[in-house]
């Protein structure tokens, strides 16, 4: 079958953060000094090769780039500085916008604009949307009873749709990943049992990140892994233990306290990630795409309304506390609609799949293998 | 004549005025149109013909870096637009020289000339002051060896100066030579030894060039002669004085494989063939002859002073040949190969030595065992020559070099002396598998390509992928790397490592660039005045380069980078004159000049140095 060969992706992934793809004259060094590399995925070399050569399918089918996570060894000892943890890093960017069907990654990641722009869109509808329903049926100087503005039943019912939409939108991604990288593959025959065998792997990789560890520097895993737990942990309150949260002002301990844990935990690496990337104190902070600053941004905005509101309702504050409930929602609702199925939060799906998919090709080669075997083995009839 | 001036990106610097440049340019009688088209620009002929045609330009300068590369489209431009395609001349600001001298005074003077439709280095260099016979060759490797055994034999003057106890240089420590595996030595000592008895040549070793005055034609030159504590002339190296000798240090020549003593020879080809001592490490002399002298009683010649002193002496020479050389990349800056730490982790040049027949173990390749100084009660890593043999062995290309974080360059030598080292190493120990991990093979040369070829065919496993890491495992090293062609990474567990380091400057070249006002290009070395015209030539009139010191190159082109310099010095011998210096010369002079070439008078001969203040001897 002739590859098809898309000279200008180089230029098209430099949108998506590439740099000096061009530089490398594929000594092996990234390679051999990455910890995650192996005989079935063998990376960063290699997916640079394809780029340079512009294999578009190739790297569309690929699962490499999500299996590293850039601690940054390769960039370092690169003897070009082609960068290839950036590479690896923009791959991921790419391929996000490729699983998406909708294009908005893609014009995400092609113009910051866009995506401020459409922050601003739907913040301003979320505004609209609360403070009407708000004003239509509560008072805005109630936080809590009969009269609240915004009562935890009717923003359950909101926040439910929303991740009903958003669980949908990201599902589709993701069978359009494993498309493209597994499924539409004719050289890769996937026995069924082996789909349910690892299935195990998507709760593992998705809460602990455990791959991350394997990388030379534990630190940024340690942090990442403070990250997602802090945040699951608010998302688990919010699902489900929302009226504990809005009673008040006492503070109902068995919620609170771990949203206490939660919001520290946000503070504290939000702030040493934006620190590390302004002053790019580390290899994987030297290069940030708008991408990067947006989300961080949008990050750090949510977690602070989040802590003023909390303050303001815990001191009795009500119209105060309602307002700053609005704002955070301006920053949430954004944040989870455009980030998750759209921009840099999609991978928390497409990491675990990843993972997941990987062990599957793993099993379809050991399968493949001795089948042939089996088949070289036979007598001569 | 129209003039359109288009000014490109100047890469290299950012420091660079192209607008004061764009603004001189403007002001040049003749120049229509002055446009700076900034870097990678995209050139339509179409449209610059346009452009052409309603300036009625007749004539296109280029300037910039390596300009040369956007003529197609304004030949292609002008042709369309019914000119003489050939009207395109390329100010080439780099290749010129702009950054080593004033730049922006420089890049005027060249586009002045550019303008005018002259050549800027005839323009801007002449004939000067009356040269001075004499020739002062600094190093004395192959390379000054070569140019002052060729000035020498054409029969004129040659002061020789080096910094060590010998002449040799690197090549007299190489074991064979690539491609063709002549023994090194057998080429290098005739030449020594007609370079120490030649009546023209005088050989000052252990010396250093301390200062330089004058003009080109005329430098008179300060050499620090160090004490070498022994009279050349008398010592007849019967080798008395060293066998009694107490002191043992590490050896220079055997890069650190063997011993030497404090009073020595570096090796027993050495020329001058005299003892040296090394007082930092004479007992005698750091105790101020109140102990030892064990050597002082045994010379059979009573050629041992250690009253000598350092002298300075003064010659006047006509032009100067810097042979300076290279030394090698320290390999411990690269930590992920391990050398320093694991004993078996070898650079090129001590492996030269101990495949060598006269190195320290009598040319068997042995793996270093731990070993007690008696003296000083320390185990150290010795090269025994009853040591075991390597099973396997693996050299690790490109160390240091291609490297942007340390040396960008390629030091050209590695590729071919690491498969040089593979036959070497199959060819004493047929038993020991070989490894050569490479980046890419640079077979450049005559006869190289067929020699890898061989070594391919002598079943030396020849692997395409840098190694990342050297570890230690029992006992073994484990190699660490990918595999590219076969597609995987690989962990191979062999005795012995060969790092080939490339090749640095040597130490003391920044000083004498700054004694002589020399440029250097960004990588340390010397820079020729033009790289592909003039490649012995220097921005300094007079002053030549040869061998390593312009940049990294093997022994043939050394040789006959050393020859060609001889020439350019006995063509300044009898033409009579110096050479100008390039960047001597006041813009105002460089257009006046260009403005009578223009008009026809190309007779640069009536610039003579008219105030000439130089002098004349010999």
């Amino acid at each position: 079958m002739a590859i098809r060969v898309q000279p200008k992706l180089i230029d098209e992934l430099v949108l998506y953060g590439a740099e000096d793809v061009q530089n490398c004259y594929h000594c092996g060094n990234c390679s051999a000094v990455c910890p995650h590399t192996d005989a079935v995925f063998n990376f960063p070399r290699k997916p640079m090769r394809h780029l340079q050569m512009g294999l578009e399918e190739r790297l569309q089918s690929s699962l490499e780039p999500w299996l590293c996570y850039y601690c940054g060894q390769c960039s370092t000892q690169c003897p070009r500085g082609a960068e290839p943890g950036e590479t690896m890093m923009s791959l991921r960017r790419w391929l996000t916008a490729r699983y998406d069907f909708t294009g908005i990654a893609s014009l995400f990641y092609r113009s910051w604009k866009a995506e401020v722009l459409a922050i601003g869109i739907v913040a301003l509808l979320t505004a609209i949307g609360f403070f009407t329903f708000g004003f239509l049926q509560g008072d805005i100087h109630t936080y809590d009873g009969p009269d609240a503005f915004l009562p935890s039943s009717s923003v359950h019912i909101f926040d439910w749709a929303m991740a009903w939409v958003l669980f949908a939108l990201l599902m589709m991604n993701v069978i359009r990943m494993w498309w493209f990288t597994t499924a539409s593959r004719e050289n890769l025959r996937v026995p069924v049992w082996s789909y349910l065998k690892h299935l195990y792997l998507l709760p593992l990789h998705f809460f602990t990140q455990k791959r991350y560890g394997l990388c030379e520097h534990k630190g940024p895993w340690r942090l990442h892994l403070v990250l997602v737990l802090s945040y699951v942990t608010m998302l688990v309150l919010i699902m489900f233990f929302l009226h504990q949260m809005q009673s008040g002002p006492s503070i109902v301990w068995p919620a609170h306290g771990f949203g206490y844990l939660a919001s520290i935990g946000l503070l504290i690496t939000v702030i040493y990630a934006l620190r590390g990337r302004f002053k790019k104190t580390q290899v994987h902070m030297k290069h940030s795409h708008e991408s990067d600053w947006i989300f961080i941004v949008m990050l750090l905005l949510v977690t602070v309304t989040g802590i003023v509101q909390h303050v303001l309702h815990r001191t009795g504050a009500d119209l105060p506390a309602n307002v700053a409930y609005v704002a955070h929602m301006m920053f949430v609702v954004p944040m989870l609609v455009l980030e998750v199925p759209f921009s840099k939060w999609s991978h928390l799906a497409y990491r675990p799949m990843a993972m997941y998919l990987g062990e599957v090709h793993r099993d379809a080669l050991r399968h493949a293998e001795t089948v042939s075997k089996e088949k070289t083995m036979q007598p001569v009839s | 004549m129209n003039v359109g001036v288009f000014i490109g990106q100047v890469l290299s610097r950012d420091t660079f005025n192209s607008k004061a440049l764009a603004d001189y340019a403007a002001n040049l009688p003749s120049v229509a149109l002055v446009r700076q088209i900034g870097y990678r620009p995209r050139l339509d002929p179409a449209l610059l013909a346009q452009e052409l045609r309603s300036h009625a330009l007749d004539r296109i300068v280029l300037a910039g870096d390596s300009p040369g590369f956007f003529k197609p489209a304004f030949t292609r431009a002008l042709a369309l637009a019914g000119k003489d395609p050939e009207e395109v001349r390329l100010a080439s600001l780099r290749e010129h020289g702009v950054e080593s001298v004033d730049e922006g005074l420089r890049a005027k003077a060249i586009v002045a000339c550019a303008v005018k439709g002259v050549p800027f280095p005839l323009v801007a260099a002449s004939k000067s002051s009356l040269v001075n016979p004499a020739t002062l060759v600094i190093g004395g490797g192959v390379a000054g060896i070569q140019a002052s055994l060729e000035i020498a034999d054409a029969g004129k003057k040659v002061y020789l100066v080096e910094r060590s106890a010998t002449i040799g240089g690197h090549m007299a420590m190489f074991d064979k030579t690539f491609p063709t595996l002549d023994c090194a030595a057998c080429i290098l000592t005739p030449k020594m030894v007609s370079v120490g008895s030649h009546e023209m040549i005088e050989l000052w070793t252990y010396s250093e060039v301390k200062e330089v005055r004058g003009t080109p034609g005329a430098y008179r030159v300060k050499v620090l002669r160090r004490a070498r504590s022994v009279d050349v002339d008398a010592c007849v190296a019967c080798n008395n004085c060293s066998a009694v000798c107490p002191v043992s240090v590490w050896s220079e020549f055997d890069s650190a494989l063997s011993y030497r003593k404090a009073m020595y020879i570096p090796f027993p080809q050495a020329v001058p063939n005299a003892y040296v001592v090394d007082r930092e490490n004479c007992i005698y002399v750091q105790s101020e002859g109140k102990r030892c002298g064990a050597c002082l009683k045994k010379c059979p010649k009573d050629c041992i002073d250690f009253n000598q002193q350092d002298t300075v002496e003064e010659i006047e020479v006509g032009n100067i040949i810097l042979a300076t050389g290279y030394e090698l990349f320290d390999a411990r800056r690269v930590e992920r190969y391990g050398y320093g730490k694991l004993p078996n982790v070898l650079t090129s040049l001590e492996f030269e030595r101990m495949t060598n027949a006269s190195g320290p173990t009598g040319g068997k390749i042995v793996l270093k065992t731990k070993k007690l100084n008696k003296r000083t009660k320390v185990e150290e890593w010795v090269a025994d020559p009853q040591g075991p043999a390597p099973k396997s062995v693996a050299i690790i290309h490109c160390v240091g070099s291609r490297d942007s974080n340390y040396n960008p360059y390629c030091s050209r030598v590695c590729c071919m002396y690491s498969l040089k080292f593979a036959h070497l190493v199959r060819e004493k120990l047929p038993e020991a598998m070989c490894y050569e991990f490479y980046i890419d093979m640079r077979a450049f040369g005559k006869g190289y390509e067929e020699f890898m070829e061989r070594i391919k065919a002598e079943g030396t496993n020849v692997v395409r992928g840098r190694t990342a890491q050297v570890s230690e495992s029992n006992g073994q090293m484990l190699i660490k790397g990918e595999d590219i062609l076969r597609d995987r990474i690989i962990e191979i567990p062999v005795d012995l490592v060969i790092l080939a380091v490339g090749v640095i400057p040597s130490r003391g070249m920044a000083d004498l660039a700054k004694m002589l006002q020399l440029p250097r290009d960004s990588d340390g070395w010397f820079s020729e005045l033009n790289y592909n015209g003039e490649p012995t030539h220097t921005e300094r009139g007079s002053i030549f380069v040869a061998g390593m010191c312009q940049g990294p190159k093997d022994i043939p082109d050394t040789v006959a980078q050393a020859s060609a310099v001889a020439a350019g010095v006995l063509r300044s011998i009898s033409s009579g004159h110096g050479m100008e210096d390039l960047s001597k010369l006041p813009l105002s002079e460089i257009e006046a000049r260009a403005a009578d070439w223009e008009a026809g008078l190309p007779e640069l001969m009536r610039y003579a140095d008219g105030n000439s203040s130089s002098t004349q001897a010999d």
